[in-house]
């Protein structure tokens, strides 16, 4: 791949998105005039599966790759700026294999996508019609961008080695990507923020300002939401390519290799993913400031029992990385000094992750236990916003822990205040157990306003404050430390590989649900309040049939990844043989 | 290490088939369907309508998001098992007709807030609520039956009805 000349490579870019486009403009016009007329509602079904279940199905896949696509740039730049400043050739070629994967994720973005363009209006024409009536200039721009990336991305991507003596240029031309990726998932984020809580136009749908349509209540909170998500989620898909890279590898040095792109790839995804429920808070604030009732059946209707398989797979999700770290910390020099505290650690999970995934009430809805008005002596108290939130802090403190211990297990601190700075750690640590439990318990005394506008952002805010302060003492502390040892990269065992797919077959999972209950928090509705949905889907199906669409989408999706991941292998070994002949 | 691939694919599997199987057996299992409206005929008798306006706080009307049965601490919404007798309560401090004072409650509910709440109810006789006028009639005499005399009754009560509306459209409420 990477001998092919930059014209070539864009232009390969340039003819893939045309062809598909074409197909899909092909597509849709022939089966519109091959298929039946849609129903009076303006509905076709899809055969076997039904509309709703295809279009779930293509439209999560294509947002998986989407998120994959716009996600890894934004670290590929960076690590590649990293690698310019710091003249490290280990961080060019972590860049450079990052680029490597979403540069080949491009096509099956672009595949999952067209097929998504042809389905969406074949099967609910009059939605998206109305769609295109709102919103379809941005439909236009969206294209426009989309071919102004793929010509970015593919230059970035083939002009690698031609412009290793121009990195800054270099770097330039990753950030402008990185531009267009945010403006492509501006514009999406606007459909969405369009059809969950819609404004600019009247209560019958007639448009009354377009800049209104795209700028909603959730606009800004969902990109940012989807921002962030993506580098978690691209970091991840990065740690499970490391994953299967160093379970196939054959020799010692490619094993060191990607035991630390695995690494540093699962560090990003779990840094990153810290900012997430401050986010998400953020999105939740605006739902509820849109329609209180939207957020209520979102947070405690409908979809409360989605809150709590969200507190399994996010703890699952801590569970593996804290795993991860404790299996690493075999890998340092003088880790086994700190083996000790991993019980600890280990039950301070296991509490945190109890607490989380404590259901309010076992009642089957929130329906239900409003009918029967009471609340469980003991599920009733754990299964609360208060609880749960405090579990959430601690297990992350937990976790942010076993990453501190695991990066300063080979060093001993030299500076004169070593004792000090251990003390000032430990009563940072406690101190802020103390002060978030203490919240914790405060939040059962008082309004949920000011339990939710009040007492959490400082719970999260304690947190942050914490995590920040540990690390910036961590790094006085240990700055010109004594090495007790270089990591010995590649000395790791095989499980802890699966703990590294553990961790974004989870996430992947939880996009996955999460997608459905920001598309079902709708309800019976395309565009809430504005245009109902007349089909015989408009209902929320079970908790266990949106889990098998869920692993359904999750399976294929790891899939074509691994499919991916296989062909790179594949390219990469003909290209050494290739190599190796004309030597 | 061979077939690490496989394993690999394994762990996938292994995990995907976890979760489904907790989605299945440890979550609850109902759908949640689309609400239905209800038509409320002339000569509808007042246990009727009570029965009627039950059912829908609980279904398409979805008051009970918001507001619980019973008083609890830090409750969003005040509690039904009492509303009505506060409902009186208000009425007379504002010098209404307990009749219009719950028909503003529900079509005009930014007018008056009750102490210690947030205005936060919508007007449920719009969308995405979108109950129509026997509905809110029902509803009504539901919540006046909570500690308090039923005083709401269909098709009587709609001109009432239809006056807070008409108060609500000329506020230019959205």
């Amino acid at each position: 791949m990477a001998e092919v000349s930059v014209t070539k490579g864009l232009i390969k870019g340039v003819v893939k998105l045309t062809v598909l486009l074409t197909v899909g403009f092909v597509c849709l016009f022939l089966f519109g005039k091959i298929l039946s007329a849609p129903t009076e509602d303006g509905y076709r079904f899809f055969p076997m599966l039904g509309s709703r279940v295809w279009v779930w199905i293509i439209a999560q896949l294509h947002l998986n790759f989407a998120a994959f696509v716009l996600g890894v740039p934004i670290f590929a730049v960076s690590m590649e700026f990293l690698s310019w400043r710091r003249t490290d050739d280990r961080l060019d070629r972590i860049a450079y294999d990052f680029t490597k994967l979403f540069t080949l994720a491009y096509t099956l973005t672009a595949i999952a996508g067209t097929v998504l363009m042809v389905s969406l209006p074949l099967l609910y024409p009059k939605f998206m019609g109305h769609l295109m009536d709102i919103l379809g200039p941005t439909w236009w721009l969206y294209i426009v961008v989309m071919y102004g990336e793929v010509l970015v991305c593919y230059y970035y991507f083939y002009s690698w080695h031609q412009m290793k003596d121009k990195k800054g240029v270099h770097v330039a031309i990753g950030v402008l990507l990185n531009f267009m990726g945010l403006t492509m998932l501006l514009i999406t984020s606007s459909w969405v923020g369009y059809m969950t809580t819609p404004g600019g136009v009247s209560e019958t749908g007639a448009l009354i300002n377009r800049w209104a349509a795209i700028k909603t209540y959730m606009w800004i909170p969902l990109s940012l939401h989807r921002l962030v998500a993506n580098v978690v989620f691209g970091a991840g898909i990065a740690a499970a390519y490391a994953a299967y890279r160093f379970i196939t590898s054959e020799t010692d040095e490619d094993r060191a290799y990607y035991d630390w792109m695995g690494y540093t790839s699962a560090m990003i995804s779990i840094g990153f993913s810290l900012i997430l429920p401050g986010i998400g808070y953020l999105l939740g604030v605006e739902i509820y400031a849109y329609n209180e009732q939207m957020g209520i059946q979102l947070m405690g209707g409908f979809f409360a029992w989605l809150w709590v398989m969200q507190a399994i797979l996010i703890g699952a999700i801590l569970m593996f990385v804290n795993y991860y770290l404790w299996i690493s910390l075999n890998k340092m020099p003088g880790g086994e000094r700190y083996f000790k505290y991993v019980k600890f650690l280990f039950i301070i999970m296991l509490l945190g992750y109890t607490v989380w995934l404590t259901p309010h009430s076992v009642a089957l809805s929130l329906e239900e236990a409003r009918r029967i008005g009471a609340y469980h002596p003991i599920l009733g108290n754990l299964g609360v916003m208060a609880a749960k939130n405090t579990a959430v802090v601690i297990s992350y403190l937990a976790t942010f822990l076993s990453f501190a211990i695991f990066k300063m297990s080979n060093k001993e601190p030299v500076v004169p205040w070593a004792k000090a700075g251990n003390a000032i750690r430990i009563i940072l640590v406690l101190g802020s157990s103390v002060a978030m439990l203490g919240i914790g318990v405060y939040s059962y005394m008082v309004t949920s306003a000011v339990r939710v506008k009040v007492l959490s952002p400082i719970q999260f805010g304690i947190f942050f404050v914490t995590i920040i302060a540990l690390f910036i003492l961590d790094n006085m502390m240990y700055k010109n430390a004594k090495i007790i040892g270089e990591p010995r990269w590649g000395k790791m065992p095989e499980r802890s590989q699966y703990a590294l797919i553990g961790i974004t077959v989870t996430f992947t999972w939880l996009m996955a649900m999460m997608g459905y209950m920001r598309s079902g928090g709708r309800q019976y509705w395309h565009v809430y309040g504005i245009m109902k949905d007349t089909s015989p889907d408009a209902y929320l199906p079970t908790h266990g049939y949106a889990a098998i669409v869920c692993s359904t989408v999750t399976v294929l999706f790891f899939l074509f990844i691994g499919l991916l991941f296989w062909s790179i292998m594949k390219l990469e070994k003909a290209q050494a043989a290739k190599g190796g002949a004309k030597a | 290490m061979k077939g690490g691939g496989l394993k690999l694919l394994a762990v996938v599997i292994g995990l995907n088939i976890f979760f489904t199987y907790i989605g299945l057996y440890f979550l609850p299992q109902s759908e949640s369907q689309p609400p239905k409206t209800i038509k409320i005929e002339k000569g509808v008798t007042v246990d009727e309508l009570l029965s009627l306006g039950e059912e829908i706080s609980f279904s398409k009307g979805q008051c009970m998001v918001c507001h619980p049965m019973k008083a609890e601490t830090g409750m969003r919404a005040p509690a039904i098992s009492t509303i009505g007798g506060e409902m009186v309560k208000s009425a007379k401090e504002r010098n209404m007709k307990p009749e219009a004072y719950v028909f503003e409650a529900l079509v005009n509910p930014a007018e008056y807030v009750q102490k210690g709440f947030e205005n936060m109810m919508p007007p449920i006789h719009k969308s995405p609520t979108s109950l129509n006028e026997g509905e809110l009639i029902a509803v009504a005499a539901f919540l006046q039956s909570k500690g308090s005399q039923v005083t709401v009754s269909y098709p009587e009560s709609l001109e009432a009805l239809k006056e807070q509306i008409a108060k609500e459209a000329k506020k230019g409420g959205s």
